[in-house]
């Protein structure tokens, strides 16, 4: 550690280096700590949680019950052991709540003062934070899954929602139309991704078991679709040519440079895919448990090197290295499904929402101070502080 | 309810963890392996080919009467290495190296077989020495065996490409190196497999049924290698208990006493 410091200062190092490998440290050492909590609100399942992305400081969650709560994550309490409080919720008691359950929040890219969510009652409604009613309510004809801005858009304020209709609808939340439909798929939509990196390209993942990239520009349909084989039409039978999964295609995450895509399916793999040729890398992450009939939502690390993906499998949260397809841990504690986790950038905590009603915060365990010295953690368990053999009294007798 | 410190990380995990987090820290070290790079790759097909022929040595020959070249199944590799990403590529270069067929069994569409191209060639033309069929078969593996990876063939392909006509694909049916796929294409497959996956599926299941109905849906792994095989076995264990494990329809969990396999709720199979 102190190398990187001193390489870090004399210039022999990018000062990014060792920023990634203190990340990566951090995330690799993620568990559940007794002193960080976040208050019990809900009393059905957690669907979805989105922190913000100007301070990281505000984080939204979306149940079942079709309750929305936004928690203060930030500890000003300066004692080690915080709870995250609630701010604010729209409850049952609310004239606006949803009907029926929440299934995708999404606070607006640019600033805390309006969120997005959509629910199984066939509406997205844009809410004023302040004030906590609709500024604006989109009505569907089906159940709406997911909804997406883009995080970088400047040129549009486009949301791209996926619902039971195989087309994948586009509102403006400027001047408040909808009337720009992206058709091309055959099946319900159940995940949209806009890209990182370029606020015109869109993901899209359907029930078809396809996967399609869009350019929201481009009047004529898709630009390409994710083939699994690569193009090798002798791989799989002739149904099976030309989709991402060979089950439903049913989670989306693009990793933070927004260079590749990892997508999850009903056939229970996960597959990573270059974003601009639509190639599948052929990482092979095994067998990935995905028994969901909706989205899937997980995350992908930011800031570290080697990245990590982090997907709900069953009631725990897998962690897998992005391009080696490794299997790093399983991060049990919830005591049932876990529906979505959400990672916090800055602090490299991650937290997670399931049926239990309950988020979990991840975090990474505090560094100890003999790092080499590793006979000695082993011994006393590693999570207790290790006395340095020097200073231990072995002298004095018990009887003084 | 306050929840306690989760101890789920095993000794095993953290010390996997600490490699990686020495790794990083670590200059030194990551020095040294750059400099083994360039060796490994060969090392590792070298590997592969070694693990494949262990695994062929555990295919019982004399249950299908010789008939059949010793197969393995891709995902088998899966529970001897541990990094499937390079197992999958070390099979291609294998492949398009000629020296490995693959094969689309066709009970999963994840299941693939692998036979060595030489077993392969040599049993084929073992079951067609006498028959008419044989001519076209030899032009077929001529074709086949130092360039060609594909595992399904169409119609335009076998007409354009590889200069057959309608009898001699229809002579190839017959023989069994190819099999019905849909209308005007087929997929490659091995003569008499049949047998194979009927007694290959019916001893996976009985496997399954043995862990799960074992105390609490887990047995040790070196516990069921010992067990007596039922009837419905004819396979040797350790090819079905390499087939399970790689196909993870049971849960490997490193224990002190060994490797324990614990049944996963929700197969099919």
């Amino acid at each position: 550690m102190l190398s990187f410091l001193y390489a870090r200062q004399s210039g022999l190092d990018d000062p990014v280096r060792l920023r990634r490998a203190e990340s990566t440290r951090r995330v690799l050492s993620l568990e559940l700590n007794h002193n960080r909590d976040v208050d019990r609100v809900h009393g059905n399942g957690i669907n979805t949680l989105d922190i913000e992305v100007i301070d990281g400081r505000y984080m939204l969650s979306g149940g079942s019950d079709g309750v929305i709560v936004i928690y203060d994550m930030e500890n000003n309490s300066k004692k080690l052991k915080y709870s995250c409080k609630v701010v604010c919720t729209v409850g049952r008691s609310s004239r606006h709540v949803h009907k029926f359950s929440v299934e995708t929040v999404q606070w607006y890219p640019h600033d805390t003062g309006m969120f997005v969510s959509s629910s199984f009652d066939k509406t997205m409604k844009v809410w004023d934070t302040e004030t906590l009613k609709p500024a604006e309510e989109f009505q569907f004809d089906g159940n709406v899954y997911c909804h997406h801005m883009s995080p970088i858009a400047r040129k549009h304020s486009l949301v791209a929602v996926g619902t039971k209709d195989p087309k994948v609808q586009l509102c403006d939340l400027k001047s408040g139309s909808r009337i720009h439909i992206l058709q091309g798929h055959r099946g319900e939509i159940l995940s949209v991704r806009w890209s990182p990196r370029y606020e015109h390209i869109l993901a899209t993942a359907s029930t078809d078991s396809r996967v399609l990239i869009w350019d929201v520009r481009r009047a004529s349909g898709s630009l390409f679709t994710l083939d699994q084989h690569n193009g090798d039409k002798s791989k799989a039978s002739s149904e099976a040519v030309n989709t991402a999964h060979n089950g439903r295609a049913n989670g989306l995450c693009f990793t933070a440079d927004g260079l590749h895509l990892l997508t999850t399916g009903t056939d229970d793999r996960m597959r990573l895919w270059n974003s601009a040729t639509g190639e599948n890398t052929l990482v092979n992450y095994g067998k990935v448990v995905n028994e969901s009939r909706k989205g899937l939502k997980f995350t992908v690390s930011r800031g570290c090197s080697p990245e990590f993906v982090f997907v709900p499998c069953g009631t725990s949260v897998a962690v897998y290295g992005l391009h080696s397809g490794e299997l790093i841990t399983m991060l049990r504690g919830h005591y049932n499904n876990v529906d979505c986790c959400e990672f916090h950038p800055d602090y490299q905590e991650l937290y997670s929402g399931g049926k239990d009603c309950n988020i979990l915060a991840w975090v990474p365990v505090l560094r100890q101070p003999d790092i080499e010295d590793e006979k000695t953690n082993s011994k006393r368990g590693g999570t207790q502080a290790a006395v340095n053999p020097a200073f231990e009294d072995a002298w004095s007798s018990d009887e003084d | 309810m306050r929840r306690s410190d989760s101890c789920s990380v095993t000794s095993g995990q953290m010390s996997r963890k600490r490699a990686l987090i020495a790794d990083t820290f670590c200059l030194k070290r990551r020095r040294c392996t750059a400099d083994a790079v360039p060796g490994d790759t060969h090392d590792g097909a070298a590997d592969i080919r070694s693990s494949l022929q262990n695994l062929m040595t555990l295919f019982s020959r004399k249950l299908f009467n010789d008939s059949l070249p010793p197969v393995a199944l891709k995902h088998q590799l899966y529970s001897l290495h541990s990094d499937k990403t390079s197992v999958d590529k070390q099979v291609s270069e294998l492949r398009a190296n000629g020296e490995l067929l693959m094969f689309q069994l066709g009970f999963d569409s994840e299941a693939f077989a692998l036979v060595f191209a030489e077993d392969y060639r040599a049993k084929v033309l073992q079951g067609e020495a006498g028959r008419e069929t044989l001519g076209t078969v030899e032009k077929f593996l001529a074709k086949l065996i130092p360039g060609c990876s594909d595992l399904s063939f169409n119609k335009e392909k076998m007409l354009k490409e590889f200069l057959f006509t309608d009898s001699e694909i229809t002579q190839l049916v017959k023989s069994g190196v190819l099999t019905v796929r849909d209308a005007g294409s087929w997929w490659l497959s091995i003569p008499n497999s049949g047998k194979f996956i009927k007694y290959f599926i019916k001893g996976r299941k009985a496997v399954l049924g043995m862990v799960k109905k074992s105390k609490y849906g887990e047995i040790l792994k070196t516990e069921l290698e010992e067990r007596r095989t039922t009837s419905q076995v004819k396979f040797q264990m350790k090819y079905h208990i390499h087939d399970i494990v790689g196909a993870e329809l049971v849960e490997c969990i490193q224990t002190t006493s060994g490797t324990l396999l614990r049944y996963v709720d929700g197969n099919i199979n």
